[in-house]
């Protein structure tokens, strides 16, 4: 009786020590979170870095529920001139888990991060926009972590509520890419009369037209797309050129995607072993090297995000893939983090490659929509609203011309390293101006004449 | 002849090009739709004023009788025709005060955040955007107990106002919401400076009326022992030295906030501490009602603090055996450490007064389970640090069966755990992990503007614009409404 008591108020004083401590320097908990967790945990990290992170939703799904995004920047709410933006998405495939769930623990980790001082997170933050966008489907999801027991159905959940794989129901643009490549035509930007062509396709399902949206507002530089059910980061084109379902389709930007692919697997010690065996027997992983492949040579995927963001944006996006088992059992959840903690922050910093800077007339306004070409690679970006741009490229020498409608086009040589970005700043003349100055020098040279012959 | 003929023939054409021209000038009399219309609008404007305005007036008296046959519902009408009366009242009932009733922003005032470059802000369902717009004008119809009307819909005199005010400050227990009130009105351009200061005055005595009214009819209920009466003579006094274990904590806290706050005023101070006051005795009297035996313990035992765990008192009235003295001594000082413990955590802002409340109330509820399921197991020694150092050491024999304890109580802590159906979506849950978070960032703020050498961060403008920030989330339907006001919660008792 007398332990007894001792044990019971003891053991309560104990309960009051331990609530009110709390859990120490943040710890991440590894488990799954259900749409109501996945709101609670963001909610908390906006709590916990208010200053530093925004939670917004780009819409609803069909259910729904909303698609939200959490973005971490030093000035959240706002695009900072020159300031990049990058994304993660994940999940888009409901019952693949563990893209969500790392982007949930990414989360808290950079928040974390933030406040104990880490210079690397703290510099990154401050210098970008980062996006992130745990659940794509979150209604697949749902239904796929309903299933009782353990093992998870290869693909319950996988599509939107409606039975929409989202991963091939966005508007197929390699295949005008393709044409264009053949016959001559735009290079980038290929997704003409928008609004016909997203509001009113019934086609499309309300995530997919949400995600277009999104990617139409803000200028995102780089992105990533989180997929499970095998182990690969896998670059464009998605879409292979001849139709048939395995063929390398490399894209103009090969090299560069190369390289970006890359940076994410060299850190995932799973992803870059050359030793790893399939994940299943039959699998054929012929074309990936390094933890790399390009998207045609695995399989054609057709109407995929990953392509479209590249053809119809400013965005470069790569797809990871990044567990064998799409919906593997929660304990694994910290391997699957440890794996991929240092790849995910790693391919953030990417966005600060190549060369970027500001495209302004001889006011120094920034001209919006302004092109920027790189000579040999047929793939041209815009400018931002404020004239800003980012173009990544691999190292090497490049001649980046900058033109605008109205203006004369500008040249300039540059030699770029693996990191950081290069700045090069445009100054554009308008044709007025031009015609301006030359008739100035006609005046001149006139006045001259004429002073001299003296008439 | 001919010249004539020619010039006959000129002229006549002449004419013909003439009638001609002048024919196609004629307004041809087509009956297309148009000129219908256009035919009717001249009607319509020609009539005359005056039946126009009758027929005006009909409608609206029509729209106005069918409007009246609700008079709950639609509040339009009675507003406009208050508007003057309420005007009217107002300069007549007081004239110190004029306040303005016409439409006051209730929870939702503007946003403050601009709408910035990319849309991601302004992108909102269209329906929560309309029903955003409408909520303006709903607030006003509701029984907002902010607002200035009654139920049903008539005219608040001043005094109707007073005594609201004073009477949502007595329940929320928050003098919060004055200077909410206070400052939406302020801001509004509704009432002055030395307004706002009257009306501080008169709710202070309304406020005052009402804790010593609650304050003797809880006397009348008490029939135990000293305790109670000592605290109902302290309700009327209004100094600091008080006996009483759980005003000084909660004094001592809101004192803490005083001090940060601008306002020195002396009056809100006593209406800070009559709120307190009352609070506690309210909390007390909770308990009181809830115990049959709860305060037998005379206060020469230095118990004040534990006659409010019930099912302790019967685990300490089971110990008068004189072999259980010693054992008896070690629960009631381990029982003081916790509750001093948990003052601690009040007092230093880890937990609000609520929360220690709660805690405490659900430790009394746990050794009321333990009483029932009597456990036996003794354990290994694991590491053991108690609350309160001090006291373990002094005895010796607490010591071992304290590790035991500690193991035994996680072990039970852990079943507890596992019995709870995983629903995520219970409130305390929530709320613990989101003051969790809040904890954080404000210590991080605190230890960062040290670093950087700034005073102290303002923690005002970081309530206001949380506040700002969760009210958008709840308009876009990233937080609920109760877990937004959790958040609101938590950040004003800060």
């Amino acid at each position: 009786m007398k332990q007894f008591l001792s044990v019971v108020l003891f053991g309560a004083a104990a309960v009051a020590l331990v609530s009110a401590a709390g859990t120490e320097g943040g710890e991440i908990s590894f488990e799954y979170h259900r749409y109501e967790e996945l709101r609670k945990a963001l909610v908390s990290v906006w709590l916990q870095c208010p200053t530093i992170t925004r939670i917004y939703t780009i819409g609803e799904s069909f259910e729904g529920r909303e698609l939200l995004v959490l973005e971490m920047t030093d000035n959240p709410g706002t695009h900072e001139p020159g300031e990049p933006e990058f994304k993660y998405i994940a999940n888009m495939h409901g019952n693949e888990a563990v893209g969500r769930e790392l982007l949930i623990y990414l989360a808290q980790y950079l928040c974390n991060q933030y406040q104990q001082g880490n210079e690397t997170i703290i510099d990154l933050i401050h210098s970008t926009r980062i996006h992130l966008m745990p659940s794509m489907n979150p209604d697949g999801f749902e239904k796929a972590a309903s299933q009782p027991g353990e093992i998870k159905d290869w693909f319950v959940g996988r599509s939107n509520a409606q039975g929409v794989d989202l991963n091939r129901n966005f508007p197929d643009l390699d295949r005008i890419i393709y044409i264009n490549e053949r016959e001559g035509g735009a290079n980038n930007h290929l997704l003409q009369n928008m609004k016909k062509a997203v509001d009113e396709n019934t086609k499309l399902a309300p995530e997919t037209k949400a995600v277009i949206h999104w990617i139409m507002d803000i200028p995102f530089v780089l992105s990533a797309n989180l997929h499970g059910g095998d182990v690969v980061a896998n670059y464009p084109y998605d879409e292979t050129r001849t139709g048939s379902t395995h063929e390398y389709s490399a894209s103009p930007d090969d090299v560069t995607f190369k390289s970006l692919a890359k940076s994410y697997s060299i850190y995932n010690p799973v992803m870059s072993d050359p030793q790893r065996p399939p994940c299943r027997k039959n699998d054929d992983d012929s074309s990936f090297k390094d933890g790399i492949t390009n998207g045609g040579a695995w399989y054609s995927v057709p109407g995929g995000m990953q392509d479209f963001n590249y053809l119809s944006s400013n965005c470069f996006e790569i797809t990871l893939e990044l567990s064998c088992d799409k919906f593997p059992s929660e304990d694994t959840l910290k391997n699957y983090w440890e794996q991929n903690r240092n790849s995910l922050v790693n391919y953030i910093e990417q966005v600060h490659r190549g060369v970027k800077g500001f495209v302004r007339d001889l006011q120094g306004n920034g001209i919006s929509n302004a092109t920027i070409s790189v000579e040999g690679i047929d793939h041209d970006l815009t400018t931002a609203k404020d004239g800003d741009y980012w173009r990544l490229l691999a190292p090497g020498n490049y001649k980046v011309a900058a033109s605008a409608p109205g203006y004369l086009t500008v040249i300039k040589k540059v030699a770029i390293p693996y990191s950081p970005a290069t700045r090069v700043d445009f100054e554009l003349e308008s044709l007025m101006e031009r015609k301006e100055e030359e008739r100035e020098e006609l005046m001149d040279w006139w006045k001259m004449m004429s002073e001299t012959l003296n008439f | 002849m001919a010249s004539k003929c020619i010039g006959l023939l000129v002229l006549f054409q002449l004419l013909a090009l003439n009638v001609v021209s002048q024919i196609s000038a004629f307004p041809t009399p087509t009956a297309s739709a148009d000129d219908k219309t256009v035919y009717n609008r001249q009607l319509t404007e020609e009539r005359p004023v005056q039946e126009q305005i009758a027929e005006a007036d009909s409608v609206k008296a029509a729209v106005q009788s069918a409007e009246s046959k609700r008079p709950t519902v639609s509040k339009d009408t009675e507003s406009e025709q208050d508007l003057d009366d309420l005007t009217v009242l107002k300069s007549l009932a007081d004239g110190q005060k004029s306040k303005e009733v016409t439409e006051v922003p209730l929870k939702k005032e503007e946003q403050y955040v601009p709408d910035e470059s990319d849309s991601t802000k302004s992108r909102r369902l269209a329906e929560d955007y309309d029903s955003t717009k409408n909520g303006m004008d709903y607030g006003k119809y509701q029984d907002d107990p902010e607002s200035f009307r009654q139920v049903d819909g008539t005219p608040l005199t001043a005094e109707d106002i007073v005594q609201k005010i004073a009477n949502k400050i007595y329940e929320e227990d928050d003098r919060g919401v004055f200077d909410r009130i206070v400052s939406k009105l302020l801001k509004l351009g509704l009432i002055t400076d030395s307004q706002a200061d009257t009306l501080e005055y008169q709710v202070a005595e309304a406020l005052q009326d009402l804790i010593t009214k609650n304050a003797k009819n809880n006397e009348i209920e008490d029939i135990e022992s000293n305790g109670q009466e000592t605290r109902g003579e302290q309700d009327n006094q209004e100094s600091d030295a008080n006996a009483d274990t759980w005003e000084p904590p909660r004094r001592r806290y809101n004192e803490d906030e005083e001090d940060v706050d601008e306002d020195d005023d002396e009056i809100e101070d006593e209406v800070d501490r009559d709120a307190e006051e009352d609070r506690g005795d309210t909390a007390d009297n909770t308990w009181d009602k809830d115990t049959e035996e709860g305060n037998e313990v005379s206060p020469e035992d230095g118990l004040q603090d534990l006659q409010y765990f019930p099912n302790f008192y019967r685990l300490l009235k089971s110990l008068d055996s004189d072999q259980d003295t010693q054992e008896r001594e070690t629960l009631i000082t381990i029982m003081k450490t916790l509750i001093d413990f948990v003052k601690m955590m009040v007092k230093y802002g880890t937990i609000t007064p609520e929360e220690g409340v709660s805690y405490l109330e659900n430790l009394d509820a746990m050794i009321a389970m333990q009483t029932k399921n009597k456990l036996g197991k003794s354990l290994g020694p694991p590491d053991f640090t108690g609350p309160n150092g001090k006291n373990l050491d002094e005895d010796d024999n607490t010591k071992a069966e304290a590790a035991k304890m500690q193991k035994e109580y996680e072990n039970l802590k852990d079943s507890t755990k596992e019995e709870q159906p995983s629903t995520e979506t219970n409130q305390p849950g929530k709320s613990e992990t989101y003051l969790e978070a809040i904890r954080k960032n404000i210590e991080w703020l605190k230890k960062h503007s040290k670093e950087e050498g700034k005073d102290d961060y303002d923690l005002s403008k970081l309530k206001d614009f949380m506040d700002q920030q969760v009210d958008s989330y709840i308009e876009k339907g990233i937080i609920a409404k109760d877990e937004g006001d959790t958040i609101k919660r938590i950040y004003s008792s800060l």
